[in-house]
């Protein structure tokens, strides 16, 4: 079998000073760890920063991203673009986001299949799309605005969700391939969103995965979810606030059998813990990655 | 309007006005978006306005988020500039009542987050000047650091700053009816500076950062304070870093930085 590993994609980046570790998983960059990355060099494989996060004209900020890019591969990912609203592309946050792509050079530059605001109104919330074809056209054509405007291809994230639109008429995997194949975007597959989703609208998280095509995916994202309860039922909730539970893990195992060792990265973006915990969940990531490289040779 | 485009405009109204919404298969979950966009907004302020999180408590800093969030939702996918009008909405609420002070309070905590992620620039040298024809020096125009803002207040809230600090001591009393502070936001290396600034130092920056020229800055400086010296002040103005560009009047068509 092929991989449609990060070799490809990486002929993308400028320089990679950590070219074999950029095989091994990533933790999400948060500003708690700043100066314990410089100083420590947590042996990761690569940081994905939040890309509003590094938005600062100046100040220490740029400074510190500069100086763990050149120690670290890098990855923005970005939570604001609104790039499923019905609202015209906001050409300062794109222009930001171009002048941080151009001073740190991220190998991938990722977004969500989500809107935030309409009206100019922002709940800087991930939002659901309806899955008509509607919609789809919509995202297709605004995923193209963005790389046009960038200048490179982007991936776009599965979200989790706790709600469905009765107007839907596509599936969410059947939405993105096609998204993926009409706008020439990569997907990045958030192993944790799509068993959130899975459970809170009840389907089979491994035949979403079964449907995603192989060669779209190029990023995998892995977190903490936890459960509230509403009205009578339990609901899952996106929190990045704990571990990678045991099912996600499971499911992660099935996603690396499919879309080979893709880049994965470990975000926990609450209750923040010791930059030594992260690196060890993107460690166990690595040892379900080798053991599928071993069964595949 | 889209189909799209009128879910989206439904869906908006239904968090920001706790409205039902029919498009959704179990609409109570709608709570779980409405309590990401409150407890994300209250969060955000909070990290932009610790000072005022601990004047008012942080119980009543939800509320006052909760109708700030109303009435200044965020417009930008960024939550940083969320705080912008976080200063007028204090001075509207409590204008004229004991806490007047806190639109001042948050107006330099505002500045704060400013100056934090402002652009770098090159200060001009402190012999800049030495270079300039004298008879110029009437005319002449400065640029301020991108990374300096100036507040300026009735109350002592420099001393109200400090004394609300994670580090500060606990018992420390306030006279709110003490000297104000017109105060000079500065970024230094990986830090930032609060000064408190001569009444003619402050009205010389103010009237520069304005666009006005160094004979009407120091008008200005004169009448807020008639000792004021502008040799000085300009000297301090060049060591502090906060000049980044000289102007040469329209004669002399060339500018030099």
């Amino acid at each position: 079998m092929t991989l449609p590993g990060p070799l490809v994609f990486g002929a993308e980046s400028e320089s990679a000073p950590v070219a074999l570790a950029s095989l091994s998983a990533g933790i999400g960059l948060r500003a708690v760890h700043h100066h314990e990355v410089l100083e420590q060099r947590p042996r990761v494989g690569w940081f994905e920063a939040h890309s509003e996060n590094y938005f600062a004209q100046g100040g220490s900020l740029p400074r510190i991203l500069g100086r763990i890019r050149e120690i670290y591969p890098l990855s923005l990912h970005g939570v604001g673009l609104s790039i499923g609203s019905t609202d015209p592309l906001d050409r300062t946050h794109l222009a930001a986001l171009a002048r941080l792509i151009r001073d740190s050079e991220p190998r991938f530059v990722s977004e969500h299949l989500s809107w935030s605001s309409v009206g100019g109104r922002f709940t800087n919330d991930l939002l659901p799309l309806p899955y008509t074809e509607e919609a789809l056209r919509h995202m297709i054509d605004r995923v193209r605005q963005v790389q046009d405007f960038l200048g490179r291809r982007i991936l776009i994230e599965n979200v989790s969700s706790y709600l469905q639109f009765n107007c839907s008429t596509l599936r969410e995997w059947e939405f993105l391939g096609a998204l993926a194949h009409e706008s020439g975007c990569g997907l990045l597959l958030d192993v944790n969103n799509v068993y959130v989703s899975a459970i809170n609208h009840g389907f089979d998280a491994r035949t979403y995965l079964k449907h995603i095509p192989r060669a779209a995916v190029q990023e995998m994202h892995l977190a903490g979810h936890s459960a509230r309860r509403i009205g009578a039922r339990e609901v899952l909730v996106d929190t990045h606030d704990g571990p990678v539970c045991e099912a996600v893990w499971d499911l992660y195992v099935a996603a690396v059998a499919r879309f080979g060792p893709v880049p994965t990265l470990i975000e926990w973006d609450s209750n923040i813990p010791a930059l030594d915990l992260l690196a060890a969940e993107a460690h166990k990531a690595d040892r379900i990655t080798e053991v599928h490289h071993v069964r595949a040779a | 309007m889209s189909a799209l485009r009128e879910l989206q405009m439904r869906f908006t109204n239904a968090l920001f006005g706790s409205f039902a919404l029919p498009d959704v298969d179990v609409p109570d979950r709608l709570d779980i978006y409405r309590n990401n966009l409150r407890e994300g907004f209250i969060k955000a302020l909070a990290i932009g306005f610790p000072v005022i999180e601990k004047l008012v408590g942080v119980e009543f800093f939800r509320r006052l988020a909760l109708d700030f969030l109303i009435a200044h939702p965020s417009r930008s996918g960024d939550l940083h500039p969320i705080g912008a009008p976080f200063a007028r909405f204090l001075q509207a609420r409590f204008a004229n009542t004991e806490y007047a002070y806190f639109a001042d309070v948050a107006a330099l905590e505002w500045a704060h987050q400013q100056v934090l992620i402002a652009a770098d620039a090159q200060p001009i040298a402190l012999d800049a000047l030495a270079a300039v024809n004298p008879a110029d020096y009437e005319n002449l125009r400065f640029e301020l650091h991108p990374a300096a803002a100036l507040v300026r207040s009735a109350f002592p809230i420099i001393r109200i700053w400090q004394a609300n600090q994670p580090d500060a001591s606990a018992d420390d009393q306030i006279d709110l009816a003490a000297d104000g502070d017109n105060v000079l936001v500065l970024r230094a290396a990986d830090w930032i500076e609060l000064h408190s600034l001569p009444a003619g130092d402050f009205a010389a920056l103010e009237a520069l950062a304005a666009g006005a020229s160094l004979g009407a800055a120091l008008e200005c400086a004169l009448s807020a304070d008639a000792t004021f010296d502008l040799g000085i002040a300009l000297r301090r103005f060049l060591s502090l870093g906060l000049l980044v560009r000289l102007h040469l009047p329209a004669a002399s068509s060339e500018d030099a930085s």
